[in-house]
């Protein structure tokens, strides 16, 4: 075997769109129209996707080759076969939505430059190259998929109880289409700030400073526990003619439903699993994305794979139920697409195999559990003891973590549990609850600095 | 389908069941660092379970979970008080009380006291 390197963007170059210089920031801004970048909600007003989000990942290069809100035909392109109109793979409509009578109110047209304003401050400008009207359900729809349309992985129709088909039926029934540029680059606070690596620097410290050849994504959205661990351990092990250099974790940082770890603990809780030595930080980094999870399990994977090779990682590991919420798909949907492929998704092979798809390699995983006969944290396809097998529970967990027991090393590390106790203090809650959730939408992850924009 | 609720035995809990009958149903997971007793619950009185909260769920061990504290704490009181296992319809009988203490969680828990 040869051996491997980091990856090629996808789509070849990396996209960065983001201007630190004042001067050109404001001449580039001077004389836009305002816009005001609000959040999707439910209809009862509770928020579920910011996209500020998804103007931050697309404009620093997590989602390349992808520039700004899809333009009609991306749209058309990615919910037919997931693919641009470029003819890259791309899973998820990215769009600004807005309803009429903001167009309206704003006087938008195509031709149009915007300043798209975020906490009252100018953030992003964007040269509107479309308006158009979509059919939100529709959109919602058509981006997870049917039993009927998707027969190889789709179990349920998917309904209001799902929050990815949620975001999308949300939306306004307007898109504003065109590339973006962040103009105000805003400020992550603590402990994000930390963690904050996008692609172009993410890739410099894999090869410059980490001098990893290869590297292992890693997708989390919660706490780790001793089955987590053992997961990235033992799936960087593939490779090429070593164990992959590297692993990445990459948490996906966005939307939080209650009972969700804080972001602060889930991001504290994987640097732990370095700091004390569990995985040497020579070999482990945490790092994170904004974007609020659809939870679309095969789809959602494809979007890990695009940001993780952006990131400049070789491989991806994708475990069962990967991303996934309630029984829509199939437990291996994921898997099945990176293995085989689905064809009603647009995929006769899988997303590595066909034409401008993606260069990083799965590594599909099962499960590990605790195995009282074996004495230690076991793989399912190689422990014989399946019946004595002892499964990790996140939810088992939780209830520990809310009753205060502090879990055996062996379930979770001291360490990790401590990041858990430290936030608990700050939220007075180890979980996300009410009071956490108005918190962060109302501030968001960021802080912008005040920016006088001259008019034209 | 028969459930499962898993009440977790720190050293205070397990005292108080030490030398009852419910001793000897202790579980040791996890290589013996941690105890639980297993209470089963018939799949009527889990749904009823699962219809008072509304984050609680099946998972994939067929267990109980994210359900409030004081259901916790309820089920494991009704253990010592009847030193028995077959106590989950007096922890139904207590719900609407667990459900007005699980409205207070919801703003606050006390952290533990660790270093």
């Amino acid at each position: 075997m040869a051996k491997l390197n980091i990856p090629p963007p996808h789509g070849g170059e990396l996209v960065y769109r983001v201007i630190g210089k004042k001067d050109y920031a404001e001449s580039m801004a001077a004389g836009a129209i305002e816009f005001d970048l609000k959040p999707t909600t439910l209809p009862d007003g509770t928020p579920i996707r910011h996209v500020y989000r998804e103007i931050m990942s697309v404009c620093y290069g997590f989602f390349s080759p992808v520039e700004g809100s899809m333009t009609s035909t991306d749209l058309e392109g990615v919910l037919k076969e997931r693919r641009l109109e470029s003819g890259w793979v791309f899973p998820y409509p990215i769009l600004l939505d807005a309803s009429e009578e903001d167009i309206k109110a704003a006087d938008i047209k195509e031709g149009d430059r915007l300043l798209l304003k975020l906490k009252g401050e100018p953030f992003a400008v964007m040269d509107v190259e479309e308006i158009y009207k979509i059919n939100p359900e529709e959109v919602a729809v058509r981006t997870f998929g049917t039993p009927e349309d998707n027969p190889e992985v789709v179990r349920e129709p998917f309904n209001e109880k799902h929050p990815g088909y949620m975001i999308y039926k949300m939306m306004n029934d307007h898109v504003i289409a065109g590339k973006w540029t962040i103009v105000n680059p805003p400020k992550f606070r603590e402990p994000y700030d930390r963690f904050w690596l996008p692609p172009a620097e993410c890739r410099t410290v894999i090869k410059y400073v980490k001098k990893w050849r290869t590297c292992i994504a890693h997708q989390t959205r919660n706490v780790p526990h001793t089955g987590h661990e053992a997961l990235m351990k033992n799936a960087a092990y593939t490779g090429d003619i070593e164990p992959c250099h590297g692993i990445l974790v990459n948490a996906i940082i966005g939307a939080k439903r209650r009972g969700d770890y804080p972001n602060e603990a889930i991001l504290e809780g994987h640097e732990a699993v370095n700091k004390y030595g569990y995985i040497k930080p020579s070999r482990h980094m945490v790092t994170f994305t904004l974007w609020d999870m659809r939870y679309g399990n095969p789809i959602e994977s494809l979007l890990h794979g695009v940001i993780r090779q952006n990131m400049g990682c070789t491989h991806h590991m994708f475990g069962r139920d990967h991303a996934a919420v309630g029984e829509y798909y199939d437990k291996y949907a994921t898997q099945i697409l990176w293995s085989e492929g689905i064809p009603s998704f647009g995929f006769e092979a899988p997303p590595n195999e066909v034409e401008k798809g993606l260069k990083i390699i799965p590594q599909n995983m099962a499960e590990f559990w605790y195995c009282p006969v074996c004495g230690e944290i076991a793989y399912s396809e190689s422990c014989g003891h399946v019946d004595k097998k002892q499964k990790f529970s996140g939810s088992f967990l939780r209830g520990m973590v809310a009753e205060g027991v502090m879990p055996p090393k062996v379930v979770m590390r001291p360490e990790v549990y401590k990041a858990i106790v430290k936030w608990w203090k700050v939220f007075n809650y180890p979980f996300v609850n009410k009071k956490y959730l108005e918190n962060l939408n109302a501030n968001l992850e960021v802080d912008l600095a005040p920016m006088e924009i001259p008019k034209a | 389908m028969v459930h499962y609720i898993g009440v977790i035995l720190d050293e205070s809990r397990y005292e108080q069941i030490k030398g009852t009958p419910i001793e000897e149903k202790v579980q040791s997971i996890f290589g013996g660092t941690l105890k639980m007793l297993v209470v089963e619950v018939p799949e009527d009185k889990s749904e009823q379970i699962l219809k008072a909260f509304d984050r609680a769920r099946i998972d994939s061990r067929g267990f109980i979970e994210d359900v409030p504290v004081a259901f916790r704490r309820a089920v494991f009181e009704e253990i010592v008080k009847n030193k028995s296992l077959d106590i989950i319809d007096k922890v139904l009988e207590r719900l609407p009380e667990i459900q007005e203490l699980a409205k207070k969680e919801d703003e606050y828990i006390p952290p533990p006291e660790i270093e």
